[in-house]
């Protein structure tokens, strides 16, 4: 028995890497032929939002913690990318818009970020770095639940704040745009950039998903689940779960990080309004239309609502809100597992029934082989 | 003598004010099955709390294995060797039988170990025997929440084990199970009892006498008394806390109806009959209807078996209106039949130890002989 359920396992594991790989090869290689260059770009940012969903996913879906502030670790990772990307159009300058507020020094924080491979380690480890300290102090003092997610919201609202006022600093509202810069002595903005950007995000999202299965298999997934399920019992049991999820919201910040980074550079710069609280409740939105814990669904639900949205608010500007609300009002309604675990879970039987086909019961099978049954069904038979 | 592995000294928890647990003192020794008793609200869950870390001691304190336990958290406590299960099951319910029991077995519970090292072997091999003993193997695989509650509490010990402690502290482990279950469940805790300290809460006094060697009993927060179930048991303290507010009348009217009856009893030698006859002829003083005059009767019965002297019984009346009942229902219980000089001596004795004054005594008897010639006439 042990061994038919290993084989199960294994060849499910199989399927899975293999279908990973085959939508790989058909974003890269497919997607290109079929798509112009305005939907690719669009497909491009969609699945830089996908990274970050799948973040939401760990931390939401398999851990519990409902976060509503992911935006802060997104636009962190945002702006250290476009600081580099602007200082590097500034040759031996400073960027322009200090100019207008009559700043003649760069700011301090600006230096690390002349060079590029400290920059792409910033991107990750910096949103992860501020995600495990603000977890270590939430986390430390047991604050939980509802209380978590208004915290987290209440973080956002001042990371918004901070960004937004501080014009010598980091431009403030107006934010920083990448499309005019230079990378590698080529705009950002091109074509061609935009598709290697396009390539990274792709490799860059396969990369997560590789992760996030790998921590959410085995023994340290199913103490995630056992956090989401019953964190105190844990502690009984000789787990500390505040170190946990510590490290768990950490990894979900710098994934929001490596998002952030790709999602602006394709859409041709960042702002504030990354960190504004609609954007952070909606990562919630898509993992929760995709199916919490399930990674394929995140991704699913990312690409679904933002391709909707955009599908949408180009035909009727003005709906899409009402759409958005009415599509989480149904998921939560009559979806409660999502797209993917509603697949999974209950389609069959459903279809099943709409068809009108008798569904084979599973009984316990000793059950079956209990004697006495036998004999009453016999006896219900012959009746 | 042998280790103790569990000290606790003049332990006093206090929750704005109240206090759950009051100046306890218990210890308990390497090897040892102990069970714990008491009413409601006797303080047994919060006993088992500070153990553990949740709730933290006002003052006083407690010591595992030699080592101080105060301000240590949960998983530290958990981690030196105390393992506990929950009044009512608390198991991952979307994790299967296997895994819950694979993440308790979990000898390294650091953060990167339970990351990166995969499950040993000898863990898994572990596992695989535990769920036979509990009997889940044939349910290993499927999600937690589809177990029965019987299977649900059974699971609950084996994570407990399989967290290999050396005090395992199981709080309420039969309630809700099945007879049948609930015997499997003793032979367990005894099974389990060879190799490990074992401390049980338990209000099932059926299953307390299946698997108890020693007896706490826990009463407003301290230690009442100790000793085996049938010293427990015996015990006119433990009787007065337990049976006294499980009986079907006040704890005051029994007292008053088994003072008489001590009384009548003094004579030693009654026929079967004529006890009968007392006993019923009181339980009509509290009790209207048929049904619950022959609850009375037994339990009354039941009382005066444990042979409670007088002595200890009187001074627990609490008012004088109390005192002067008893004299008359007493007066009117040997003044039914002829009195003996055992019965007479007995009465004097009364009299002594209720201490009312001479005026006082003189006037009850007579108002209960009148009444009584009334009631026979």
């Amino acid at each position: 028995m042990i061994t038919t359920k290993s084989v199960g396992k294994k060849r499910r594991r199989t399927l899975e890497a293999g279908i990973v790989i085959g939508l790989i090869l058909f974003l890269l290689f497919i997607a290109p032929l079929l798509l112009t260059d305005f939907r690719l770009g669009l497909l491009g940012r969609f699945l830089a939002l996908a990274i970050v969903a799948l973040g939401v996913d760990l931390i939401w879906g398999y851990t519990g913690l409902l976060s509503l502030g992911q935006g802060i670790f997104f636009a962190l990772g945002g702006y250290a990318f476009a600081m580099h990307l602007q200082l590097n159009l500034a040759g031996d300058g400073i960027p322009e818009f200090f100019g207008l507020y009559g700043v003649s020094e760069l700011p301090w924080f600006w230096q690390p970020f002349y060079s590029l491979p400290v920059t792409l380690i910033a991107i990750v480890v910096l949103p992860g770095i501020v995600a495990g300290l603000l977890g270590y102090l939430v986390f430390r003092n047991r604050i939980r639940g509802v209380y978590f997610s208004i915290l987290t919201q209440a973080m956002l609202v001042v990371f918004f704040n901070f960004f937004n006022g501080q014009q010598k600093l980091i431009n403030g509202t107006n934010g920083l745009t990448t499309d005019t810069t230079l990378l590698f002595g080529q705009q950002v903005g091109s074509d061609r950039m935009q598709f290697v950007f396009y390539v990274a995000t792709v490799i860059v999202l396969a990369l997560t998903y590789g992760l996030c299965r790998w921590l959410t298999r085995g023994r340290f997934g199913r103490l995630l689940i056992a956090i989401r399920d019953d964190e105190n019992r844990l502690r009984f049991s000789g787990y500390n779960p505040a170190m946990f999820k510590v490290l768990v919201f950490a990894v979900a910040g710098g994934i929001a990080g490596a998002a952030g980074a790709l999602y602006t550079v394709q859409s041709s710069g960042i702002t504030p309004q990354y960190m504004s609280v609609a954007f952070s409740i909606e990562m919630v939105i898509w993992v929760a239309v995709g199916g919490r814990a399930t990674l394929g669904g995140a991704v699913l639900g990312a690409l679904v609502v933002n391709w909707a949205q955009a599908l949408l608010s180009e035909q009727f500007p003005e709906v899409w809100l009402f759409f958005q609300g009415a599509l989480f009002l149904l998921v939560v309604t009559v979806l409660p597992k999502g797209i993917v675990g509603w697949f999974r879970d209950d389609a069959v039987r459903q279809i099943r029934d709409l068809l009108g086909i008798q569904p084979q019961l599973n009984t316990y099978p000793d059950l079956e082989l209990d004697p006495d049954v036998k004999r009453e069904q016999r006896e219900l038979a012959g009746k | 003598m042998a280790n103790k592995i569990l000290e606790i000294d003049d332990l006093t928890v206090s929750f704005d004010g109240f206090k759950a647990l009051n100046n306890l003192t218990f210890s308990m020794n390497e090897g040892e099955l102990r069970v714990i008793i008491g009413p409601n609200g006797a303080g047994k869950t919060t006993f088992l709390d500070v153990i553990t870390g949740k709730v933290q001691p006002t003052q006083g304190k407690v010591r595992f294995k030699g080592k101080k336990l105060s301000g240590r958290s949960e998983h530290d406590i958990a981690r030196l060797g105390i393992g506990r299960k929950f009044q009512t099951p608390r198991i991952y319910l979307n994790l299967t039988p296997r895994e819950n029991l694979e993440l308790c077995c979990n000898q390294n519970k650091n953060v990167l170990a339970t990351l990166f090292k995969p499950t040993p072997k000898a863990e898994r091999r572990t596992v695989g025997g535990l769920l036979e003993t509990i009997g889940l193997d044939h349910k290993a695989d499927k999600p937690a929440a589809l177990l029965s509650h019987g299977e649900k509490q059974w699971l609950e010990i084996g994570m407990l084990v399989a967290q290999s402690p050396d005090l395992l502290l199981v709080d309420e482990p039969v309630a809700g199970l099945t007879d049948d279950e609930t015997e499997r469940t003793g032979q367990l805790l005894i099974s389990l009892a060879e190799s490990h300290s074992v401390i049980v809460i338990e209000h099932d006094m059926e299953f307390v006498r299946q698997i108890a060697r020693q007896v706490t009993v826990l009463h407003e927060g301290s230690v009442l008394c100790e000793g085996t179930m049938d010293q427990v048991q015996n015990d006119p303290r433990v009787i007065e806390v337990y049976l006294g507010t499980e009986t079907s009348i006040t704890p005051e009217q029994m007292l008053l109806l088994r003072i008489a009856a001590t009384m009548a009893w003094a004579d030693g030698d009654f026929e079967a009959a004529e006890q009968d006859i007392i006993l019923e002829r009181l339980s009509r003083q509290f009790a209207q209807a048929t049904d619950d005059q022959a609850t009375l009767k037994t339990e009354l019965k039941d009382l005066l078996a444990k042979k409670i002297p007088l002595e200890e019984l009187v001074p627990q009346l609490q008012t004088p209106a109390q005192r002067e009942q008893a004299l008359m229902l007493s007066y009117e219980v040997i003044g039914a039949n002829q009195i003996n000089q055992a019965e007479a001596s007995a009465y004097h004795k009364l009299v002594t130890l209720l201490d009312l004054p001479a005026e006082t005594v003189s006037r009850l008897e007579s108002a209960t002989m009148a009444h009584g010639s009334n009631g026979a006439s």
